[in-house]
Parts: structure tokens; C-alpha cells; sequence
């Protein structure tokens, strides 16, 4: 079987500049595709789309025309080797406002899947699902609910799971009840040169190994650009590059209905949750309100240790080189261990913080007792885990997670120990900034010069071809 | 899809001229082609070697009257597994039409087919090829992209709905139909015919199992009496919920969502992994059957309920608000439900309030 292969843009302009194109496929028609088959639609004939998705054998391209392609079901492809390809973003729009099930926008199952050059909008659950897939590629997709950011809408805008080989690059996600570009239980993934906008979560990379996040911009969402393990899940996260990002005013009031992200306090930057071998760096971080990088244990979310036990003969991926308590056949995932920050360039945060409530978002809860209207430092580390703590002295902490902050630019760094301050506070016994190590530069002892063992490993992933 | 205009439109009535199926071939454009099913204008008739059965308790789907039939090719026999599910060998068939009437407290007057899902038997596995049925109702076509209809009726409480009635893609059928094996390989499977929601009287007095070995299609099948027949929901009213003693009203709960929610909130569910919500008959325990269970991700769901069942309270419990809500952020299931089933809804309330009362909030 032939597979799809991605068109050089010389091709496209050949197409746009031949005689008998039709200006509702001038930007891409089935003289420009590769493939064994292929179909050209138009947005006068949505249930012929439904048809003919419906009808793919593999090996094969579907071109949609200019124009909105009104569907009341979802676009359901189980097939091999497909392209789905319009016009451009908005040029080619899928609306599916008419949707009457809890259905998906696209949706995808299959091996060698291309989707580029449109938009969908108001999917009344996820935007583009792809599930159980290797090797897909989103190249300039949107995907948006039009009525602005809205508990209402669907949860994720762009959503690859359980899959290998996924690279989104000049994408969108806007106004997702979720998060807008979401990665999650996949092997090998590149988000790059994206954007994600009014989302709760801009852009989540989720239980997730080898991911390499760069050129993106994160902002207005209440958090711009996350990475973390859920408890019970059995890919562990690992090796997330995260680098050459915008994630400026993520300060949109958090309107997700439900779901982990629900606790994420506005103003939130970044956050490594239960997450090991990250890199955070030559990033931009501007005008967050709340924090521009947060690094917490997974036992911040679900304090009940018991919640994140995994069986070692279920876990999917490597994991026997991570740094894993191993008893018994169990292991846990709630510890965040190997961050390394360094060279990012830091304005304007910490003024504006979230206060959530202890119960609902208690990071945004601890910090506003803490700072009050004090900015915020920088770069937050919860100390779960430590073996020791002190408030006054870099001897007196241990770094047993592997924290690393290198050089950066206009960044200040806490110690939190988080657990400690919270169960002070439910005493009544109420902390202070004094119960917290803020050292200067270079933050001793966590100015260690990088992950330890080998350098986290970027992916790389293939066009479709 | 091209529509083939055929003379088989004016020859498709009552008799559908003997099966011609073809498992392995291209779907047919037409029902009629295969042979295996025709409407005379009030009930659907089958050709030779078509079974019609039905089920102790069926799936609901917006209330839509059910028509049930199996086809074995001459010569072969489906066989009954560990689990109690039907082996169909190659070169069978299922078939599910899917009917309405005008008002469905008298479900047989005005009664038309809306569509046939076919699941066929290809020596790879199964295969699922949506009909509908022409507004004449002497045909069916093959409609790969589904369709959306919105469809009034009276509902049997005497209420008068809109159903925003969905007919499945084809590629949907595998939303329901869809199972991953240990290794993580998914096939497709029929979910209805098993052995004790099959155990049933027909209207003879027969015992429909029984029919079913008597006409050779069947074998396999163990002595009924060791077989527990699933609850049956025929003729079950809301109003019934109150009355039913409690081993009855457990059966009958846990059938009752074992049928409408364990095709893919099982431990081998594709979609239904993730939630770790398993509500098939087999599961025994508690916690995976959402006593005090945090749900997975409930979405919309999930606000102002924090557990999939409270025991004792079924106005505090996840499950029992997504079986009630038409909104489609928290609703269940996924698919195949726009209306409120009342009897379901009404027996789970009964089953979760009947449960030893606990708040979730530990000793």
C-alpha cells in the first residue's frame, strides 16, 4: 500500500495557478494528492463528508472545499494511511454546533492520519480525537468554539491519546472547557509553532513520554502550558522538553465544569505535576498573575498515596532507567523529580494571584496567604518529599527530587513545602512568608547544573508520508 | 452515496425470495438484495433460516420498538462460549430493526422501520452495515454516514417527546460494539444474544433457547435449568421500581445496566477503560461499580456530585444524574439516547436507595 504524502507547497502553488481549478479547492485539490484514492467535497454536501469517511478503505485523501461544512455527527474515520486536508484555517470549517449527542468533532482511529488545513468549531465534546493511533500529523488546524470561552463547551480542542508519533505544528485551540492542545499516554510528540487561547488549559502534555514543546504561545488561558502524571495511569511521563514558548496573561478566571484542571488557579504559567525528566527552558514568561512556574508532587491533588500505586507489569513505555520506588511489584508516580529551569525570562507575574479556596485550588489558596501583596516568586517549588526543610538556610534543605534552576533572567525562587504550610493552616496556625526558603541566586541547593543521567531526549517525529 | 434506482422496489414486499448474503462482499446498496428480511407494511417478515428472537432486557434507545433476528448459513451452528455469549460462525448474520410508532403505548399500530444495523460474520471478524429505510417503507439503503432524524412520539408514560434520534455511522457501530482483547487488539462483537437475556418464553410457551437448538442454528447450550435467566423489563413501569423486593430489584438493576452501560464500562471497554466505572453483571466489586468512586472524568457530569454512587442517595450520584440529564455534556450514554428512559431511571434510583446508607466520608 501507498502512503499519503504530504504535498510540497511548489504543488500547491501549481494547483492554485492551473487553469481549471476550482476556487473552492485553489489551495489544495485531488490533482495535488498522492494517494490511491481521492475525494473532493464541498460544504453544499456535509452528509456526502459523512458518507464518504464512512466509506474509506485506506490509502486515501479527502479534500474539503472552501466554505462551512455544517454537520450534526461527528467525522468518524477508522482507516490507514488518510488525509483530510482543506483550504486553511477558517477557510474550511467544520461547524458542528448542530451536534445532538455527546459526540467529537473529527474522530480518529487508525495508523497514518494527516489532517491539516481546516478549522472545527463547537464539537460538542472534543474538537479532533485520535485514539489508539500511530503517526498522525495536525498541520494548521483550529479548533474553537465560537461562542467564546464557556463551560458549555467541549473539554479538549486538539485531543491525540493513547498514541505514537504525534506532531502538532501551526495549529490553534481556543475556548476549550479543558485544554486546547492536549497530549495524552502517547509516545513520542512534537507541539510546536502553535497557539493556544482562552482555554482553561492552553497547552497539557499528560501522562506523556519523549515530548518536545517549543515556539509556542500560551496565553489567556487560566493556565498556559502544563505538564503532569494523573494518579492510576499506567504510561509514566518522562523527557519533556519544554523551550522557546511564549505563556503571557494566563489569567483567565478557570471555567472548566471539572477534571484535575478545574484546580489550576488563574495566573498559572507552567506547572511540572507528578512529572519526572523536564526541561524548562529559554522560555518567555510574561504577566502571569498567580506564578510563572510551579513545580508540585502529585500529592498536591490527590494527597492519598494509595491513589498512585501502579502495577510494574502494566506499565507501558521505559521506566526501568526512572528513579521509581520499586516494592513489590508496585511503584508510584505522584513525585515530581528531574526539573531543570533555566534561562527563561520572567516579567510582570505574581501580582494578580487566584486565591481559590483550601478545597478548590489550594495552590492559588496557600499562595494568597502567603504573599498577600507580595509578588509572587517566580519560580514555586512545594518541597513534598524532601527529606529536609528549613526556611533560613540552603544547608537545611535537601533537593531529593533533583530540582535544578540554572541561570535565568528576573526570576526569584520559593521553597514552599507546601503539605507543612497547608496543615499549619488548617490548624490555625497560620504560615507566613518567614516559614518559606527563598534564597538568592543562584537558589543553593538547587543549582545543580542539569537532569541527572542521561539529557532528556527529544523526539522526532516524521511527516506523513 | 449513488442510489441505484432498482425494480427490487416494487418486488420487495412480504417475501424476500430466499437469503443471498454475501458476508465477504461489498455491502449490498439495498436490504432487499440480501434476501434476509422484507416489511409487508406492518411487520417485518424473514426469509428462511432467519430466527427472530428477543431479549430479557434490551438496550433503550429513545424508546424505538426492536425487531431481533439471527442467521445462520445451512450446514453451520452457532455455539455458546465460556461467558454465555453466542459464537456465530462465518457467514451469519444479525440483524436489529429499528422501528416507531406514533404514540408507543400502543406500540403496534402505526408502527414503521427507521433502520436495519446488519452485523455480518467475515471470517475476520464482524462487520456492522446500516440501512434505512425508505420514507415507503419497501426498502432499506445502505447509509454509511448515518443520519440525525428528529422523531415525535407519544412515549409510554403517555408523554409527548421529540427524539433527536441518532442512526449510527458505521464506523459509530464500533463505539458500542468495540472490545479489546488482553493483548490490546480490538474486535468488534455483538453485545445482545447472550444466553441468559436469551432465556425466555416465546409466545408459545416455548422457551426461546429451546427454539433456537430445535431449528439447528444453535447448539452448545447447557441444561436451562443451570442457566440464570437475566430480569426480564417487559412490561416494567416506573412505578414498579417501589415494589420489587430487594434480590429482585438488584437483578434487576444490575442487569439493567449491564445491558445499557457494560458495553463499554467493562474492564475490556475501549471506552469505558478509562473510567474504571465497570458495570457489567460479571464485576463484583463495589468500588469499580461506583460506590463512593471518584469518577475518572465526569465533565459536566461530575459538578456538584463528587461520587459516581452514594449509597442511599441516588440524587447525590453521578450515574444516576447522567442517566436523567439531557444535557449533552453529562449525559449517558455517549450515544443512542436523546430521551429520559423513565423505567430505567426509576430502577436505578430504587437500586442506589436501597444500598446501606454511606456519605462517603469514611468512618
Amino acid at each position: 500500500m501507498r502512503h499519503p504524502s504530504l504535498v510540497l507547497p511548489v504543488a500547491l502553488a501549481a494547483a492554485a495557478c492551473s487553469p481549471t481549478a476550482d476556487p473552492a479547492f485553489s489551495s489544495f485539490s485531488c490533482a495535488d494528492a498522492t494517494t490511491a484514492s481521492c475525494t473532493e467535497l464541498t460544504a453544499e454536501d456535509p452528509q456526502a463528508l459523512l458518507d464518504a469517511v464512512n466509506a474509506l478503505d485506506g490509502d486515501a485523501t479527502v479534500v474539503l472545499g472552501s466554505g462551512t461544512f455544517t454537520l450534526d455527527n461527528q467525522v468518524t474515520i477508522r482507516a490507514d494511511d488518510v488525509v483530510l486536508i482543506g483550504q486553511g484555517i477558517d477557510v474550511t470549517l467544520l461547524d458542528f454546533a448542530a451536534q445532538e449527542a455527546q459526540t467529537n468533532g473529527v474522530d480518529f482511529v487508525g495508523n497514518n492520519f494527516l489532517l491539516q488545513d481546516l478549522t472545527v468549531a463547537n464539537a460538542k465534546k472534543d474538537g479532533v480525537r485520535v485514539e489508539d493511533s500511530d503517526h498522525v500529523v495536525f498541520r494548521n488546524v483550529k479548533a474553537t468554539w465560537t461562542n467564546g470561552p464557556d463551560a458549555s463547551n467541549g473539554a479538549y480542542g486538539l485531543y491525540p491519546v493513547k498514541s505514537n508519533d504525534v506532531l502538532i505544528e501551526g495549529s490553534e485551540a481556543w475556548n476549550a472547557s479543558d485544554a486546547g492542545l492536549y497530549v495524552g499516554q502517547c509516545t513520542n510528540a512534537v507541539v510546536r509553532h502553535s497557539l493556544a487561547k482562552q482555554n482553561v488549559a492552553g497547552i497539557e502534555i499528560e501522562n506523556t513520554q519523549f515530548a518536545d514543546v517549543y515556539g509556542n504561545t500560551a496565553e489567556d488561558n487560566t493556565g498556559g502550558l502544563v505538564v503532569f502524571d494523573l494518579p492510576g495511569n499506567p504510561i509514566i511521563g518522562r523527557d519533556i522538553h519544554i523551550h522557546e514558548n511564549i505563556v503571557r496573561n494566563n489569567n483567565r478566571p478557570n471555567f472548566g465544569p471539572s477534571g484535575t484542571v478545574r484546580q489550576i488557579p488563574a495566573g498559572t504559567g507552567t506547572f511540572a505535576m507528578a512529572s519526572r525528566r523536564v526541561e524548562i527552558e529559554s522560555n518567555t514568561y510574561e504577566n502571569n498573575g498567580s506564578v510563572d512556574i510551579a513545580l508540585i508532587s502529585g500529592l498536591a491533588i490527590e494527597p492519598d498515596v494509595s491513589k498512585w500505586a501502579l502495577d510494574t507489569a502494566t506499565l507501558v513505555g521505559t521506566w526501568e532507567d526512572l528513579d521509581l520506588d520499586v516494592e513489590g511489584g508496585v511503584t508510584h508516580n505522584f513525585r515530581t523529580d528531574g526539573v531543570y529551569v533555566h534561562d527563561n525570562t520572567h516579567t510582570g507575574g505574581g501580582t494578580a494571584i487566584d486565591n481559590g479556596s483550601i478545597d478548590d485550588r489550594p495552590l492559588g489558596f496557600l499562595l494568597g496567604v502567603l504573599y498577600g501583596q507580595t509578588p509572587v516568586d517566580t519560580i514555586l517549588y512545594d518541597a513534598i518529599g524532601e527529606s529536609s526543610y528549613d526556611a533560613t538556610s540552603a544547608e537545611g534543605n535537601s533537593n531529593d527530587n533533583h530540582i535544578c534552576i540554572g541561570s535565568e533572567t528576573d526570576a526569584t525562587f520559593a521553597s514552599l513545602a507546601m503539605d507543612v504550610l497547608i496543615a499549619r493552616f488548617e490548624q490555625l496556625d497560620l504560615p507566613s512568608l518567614d516559614d518559606v526558603y527563598r534564597p538568592d541566586a543562584p537558589f543553593a541547593p538547587f543549582n545543580c547544573g542539569g537532569l541527572p543521567g542521561d539529557p532528556i531526549q527529544a523526539p522526532t517525529v516524521t511527516d506523513v508520508d | 452515496m449513488t442510489r441505484t434506482p432498482v425494480l427490487a422496489v416494487a418486488l420487495a414486499a412480504a417475501c424476500t425470495g430466499g437469503v443471498r448474503l454475501d458476508v465477504e462482499a461489498d455491502p449490498a446498496e439495498r436490504l432487499s438484495t440480501t434476501g434476509l428480511v422484507a416489511w409487508d407494511g406492518t411487520a417485518l417478515s424473514y426469509a428462511e433460516g432467519v430466527q427472530p428472537y428477543t431479549l430479557n432486557t434490551p438496550l433503550f434507545s429513545d424508546y424505538a420498538l426492536k425487531d431481533r433476528a439471527i442467521y445462520v448459513p445451512p450446514g453451520e451452528v452457532a455455539t455458546v462460549d465460556d461467558g454465555g455469549r453466542l459464537q456465530l460462525p462465518v457467514g451469519s448474520a444479525i440483524l436489529k430493526t429499528f422501528s416507531f410508532a406514533p404514540d408507543l403505548r400502543s406500540p403496534d399500530d402505526g408502527k414503521a422501520p427507521v433502520e436495519t444495523r446488519l452485523l455480518v460474520r467475515r471470517e475476520a471478524g464482524w462487520k456492522a452495515w446500516p440501512y434505512v429505510w425508505d420514507d415507503d417503507g419497501r426498502d432499506a439503503t445502505l447509509q454509511l454516514g448515518g443520519d440525525v432524524r428528529d422523531i415525535t412520539l407519544i412515549d409510554p408514560t403517555g408523554e409527548a417527546v421529540t427524539a433527536a434520534y441518532l442512526i449510527p455511522q458505521k464506523n459509530q457501530c464500533a463505539d458500542c460494539h468495540e472490545l479489546k482483547d488482553d493483548s490490546g487488539r480490538r474486535y468488534m462483537t455483538p453485545i445482545g444474544p447472550t444466553l441468559r437475556n436469551l432465556d425466555l418464553p416465546d409466545a408459545d410457551g416455548t422457551n426461546q433457547l429451546d427454539r433456537l437448538v430445535s431449528t439447528g442454528i444453535l447448539t452448545d447450550v447447557p441444561p436451562l435449568d443451570t442457566v440464570t435467566p437475566a430480569w426480564s423489563m417487559t412490561g416494567f413501569t416506573a412505578a414498579d421500581a417501589a415494589t420489587l423486593p430487594p434480590a429482585e430489584l438488584d437483578a434487576a438493576a444490575r442487569t439493567y445496566l449491564d445491558v445499557n452501560c457494560a458495553h463499554c464500562h467493562n474492564p475490556h471497554g475501549v471506552n469505558g477503560i478509562s473510567s474504571q466505572l465497570f458495570l457489567d453483571v460479571a464485576n463484583d466489586d463495589v468500588f469499580h461499580l461506583g460506590a463512593c468512586k471518584r469518577p475518572g472524568s465526569a465533565g459536566k457530569g461530575g459538578i456538584g456530585r463528587e461520587f459516581d454512587i452514594v449509597p442511599g442517595d441516588h440524587e447525590a450520584s453521578i450515574l444516576y444524574y447522567r442517566m436523567i440529564t439531557d444535557d449533552l455534556g453529562a449525559m449517558m450514554p455517549d450515544v443512542g439516547r436523546s430521551l429520559l428512559h423513565h423505567e430505567g431511571a426509576a430502577l436505578i434510583a430504587a437500586w442506589i436507595d436501597a444500598m446501606p446508607p454511606d456519605d462517603c466520608r469514611g468512618p
